[in-house]
């Protein structure tokens, strides 16, 4: 679905490559969470999947041709993609908003008919925020918006879906149900690609992980694998212990994906057990 | 109007037939300013001409068809262009507070017109083309400039660089009085830059109204896409859009329709800004619904503007001065009230 080979990004204005020498190959239905600290590149592989940064060197391979070269509206309706904060400039209507995920439908200057209405509805249901549909997008809480936008990119019917830090802003509550959210689309088939610097959020959500720091890649693996103090504190460069701090993905851990992954154990906000489906990204 | 917009849909059966009567009611106000404003004015006497007398009297038929028509008409294109264009300038460039006027493109036509005009050609084609050329620049350098400031958040750099590019094409504009003709070519232009439609006939209004209308057109069409075109970059990128092609694409409409009226009407400032603000009170956000609102809003404030320009006074009221005064009005009463909200 997407695969990235010996990637180097760098941004226009920068001195230094964001991302170096990055490769990884993310299978069909996988859940793959980009894990590592502020500033590791993790935005940059995401803008690197949707086309929108050219690796200076090296290919992104998004269904197995060039991101950058699908033409627009065939690569919108290959991947969805959802930015970390996204400002909002009109009092669009929740569900007008989420209408727009149909344009990669429709032709250039045509507009949404009652199908693709009924569609923005039943994305509102289905993240259980359909009294939202009438309220203007700027009055919504940080919570309910990211869940109204998360619905545009569920209209949006793409096979990959593409996640900057879906929760950062969040509370727990509301980091929680995106976090189901996300889980559901996996359970829909679809490809998820989500990066974080919530250990326990990938540990809840993904089929595994993969490590960055300062664009590179440092661990691939299941959450069990990957999610251990000693890569953690390299990664983050910080000591990671395990305390026995209360999350909500422990409670809600069984929840919306029991049947796809183990409950991390509890009294751990960072699970080492094993028991996580091995099915991790081959490192190349 | 704001009643409308908060109260809590019913259900889960809101829907688009809900607004569908409120553009038609905009349409139906507009067309019928538009009979009213035909008959307001001096003739026989100032105020509103009694329908009663057209079969009678001969001249207020020839009045009302060849001096007052085409002007009515003249004055609703304008509106409606230039509503229209601001909307789009607004949701291109996600910024509630422009209008092509901030942005250098109504100094960079005057510009353009007067250097025409100065140039001896007087045809208006030529000062239309002359206008568009010059506005397009001052588009191209207030976005190119606020793209490279080192200072300020997007909208303020917008703001600032159309400040600076309007000023650059005044001092311009200055140059070029400087150097007209003060008995021919000067009180042409210092008429010009004040705004009025006074003097506009059937042939000068057909030899504009063709780019207007298909300006029009496009802005109408893409009312949905600019919906779209106003997320951020990235996120309409993410769409399937072409942001920076399908906004320039835009822009160079609006700008063109903006042009060709300008060259007969002169500068006509803020109801680009104001009018698209009130569109989008009464009907939403949404591009399909706020388009067709401000186009329709748009040519109906243009329309009483300019007929009281011409009917207040014994002597014809600029009509620049007549909007700039209603729009600064309603431009205040928006800011202080909570209709506006800029997110940065």
């Amino acid at each position: 679905m997407l695969e990235y080979r010996d990637v180097h990004l760098r941004y226009p204005e920068g001195d230094r490559d964001a991302v170096s020498g990055f490769s990884l190959s993310v299978p069909e239905g996988s859940v793959l969470a980009l894990l590592g600290p502020n500033g590791s590149g993790k935005s940059t592989l995401l803008l690197a999947a949707l086309g929108w940064m050219r690796p200076r060197s090296g290919e992104v391979l998004l269904a197995g041709r060039p991101a950058s070269s699908w033409p627009p509206g065939e690569r919108a309706r290959k991947a969805a993609y959802l930015s970390q904060i996204e400002r909002i400039s009109f009092t669009y209507e929740a569900r007008e908003f989420v209408l727009m995920g149909r344009a990669p439908h429709l032709a250039p200057l045509a507009e949404p008919d009652a199908r693709d209405e009924e569609r923005a509805r039943a994305a509102l249901d289905a993240l259980g925020i359909g009294d939202f549909a009438g309220r203007p997008v700027t009055a919504l809480s940080g919570g309910e918006l990211q869940l109204v936008r998360l619905a545009r990119c569920l209209v949006q019917e793409a096979p990959l879906v593409l996640l900057d830090e879906p929760t950062a802003a969040l509370d727990p509550a509301n980091a929680l149900r995106v976090a189901q959210a996300l889980a559901a689309l996996a359970r829909e088939g679809r490809t998820v690609v989500f990066s974080t610097h919530d250990a326990a959020l990938a540990a809840y959500a993904a089929d595994s992980v993969v490590l960055i720091r300062e664009g590179r890649l440092l661990a691939t693996g299941s959450a069990g694998e990957t999610l251990v103090p000693g890569l953690l504190s390299k990664t983050f460069s910080v000591p990671f212990g395990i305390s026995g701090a209360p999350s909500p993905f422990l409670q809600a851990g069984a929840g919306p994906t029991g049947d796809r992954r183990s409950p991390p154990p509890t009294g751990s906000s960072i699970p080492g057990a094993p028991g996580d489906r091995g099915s991790g990204p081959s490192p190349r | 109007m704001e009643s409308a917009r908060d109260r809590p849909s019913v259900g889960r059966t809101p829907h688009p037939a809900r607004r569908a009567p409120t553009n038609a009611a905009l349409w139906a106000v507009a067309f019928l300013l538009l009979a009213l404003a035909l008959l307001a004015g001096r003739y026989p006497e100032p105020g509103f001409l009694d329908p009663r007398i057209l079969a009678s009297d001969e001249l207020a038929r020839t009045l009302l068809l060849t001096v007052r028509l085409p002007r009515v008409l003249a004055a609703a294109l304008l509106g409606a262009v230039l509503a229209a264009s601001g909307n789009a300038f607004q949701m291109v460039f996600s910024n509630p507070l422009v209008e092509p006027g901030f942005l250098g493109v109504s100094q960079g036509a005057a510009f353009g017109a007067a250097l025409a005009m100065v140039l001896g050609l007087r045809h208006d084609l030529a000062v239309s083309g002359s206008a568009f050329v010059f506005a397009l620049a001052g588009l191209g350098a207030s976005a190119a400039l606020a793209r490279r400031f080192r200072f300020g958040g997007w909208v303020l750099r917008l703001v600032l660089a159309g400040i600076a590019v309007s000023a650059f094409f005044s001092s311009a504009l200055a140059w070029v009085k400087y150097a007209a003709d003060p008995l021919r070519e000067l009180p042409d232009i210092a008429y010009w830059t004040l705004g009025g439609l006074s003097g506009i006939g059937w042939k000068r209004l057909a030899a504009v109204a063709p780019v207007a209308l298909a300006s029009l057109g496009v802005l109408r069409a893409a009312g949905w896409r600019l919906s779209i075109l106003s997320l951020e970059d990235a996120a309409s990128f993410s769409l399937g859009a072409r942001p920076g092609r399908e906004r320039a694409l835009i822009l160079t409409a609006a700008v063109a329709g903006v042009a060709a009226l300008t060259a007969v009407s002169g500068i006509v400032s803020w109801a680009g800004l104001i009018v698209p603000h009130a569109a989008r009170l009464l009907v939403g956000a949404d591009g399909r619904r706020s388009m067709p609102a401000s186009i329709a809003l748009g040519a109906a404030f243009l329309t009483v503007c300019d007929a009281v320009s011409r009917t207040l006074l014994p002597g014809e009221l600029p009509l620049g001065v007549t909007t700039a005064f209603l729009g600064t009005a309603a431009f205040t009463a928006l800011l202080l009230g909570r209709a506006v909200t800029v997110v940065r």
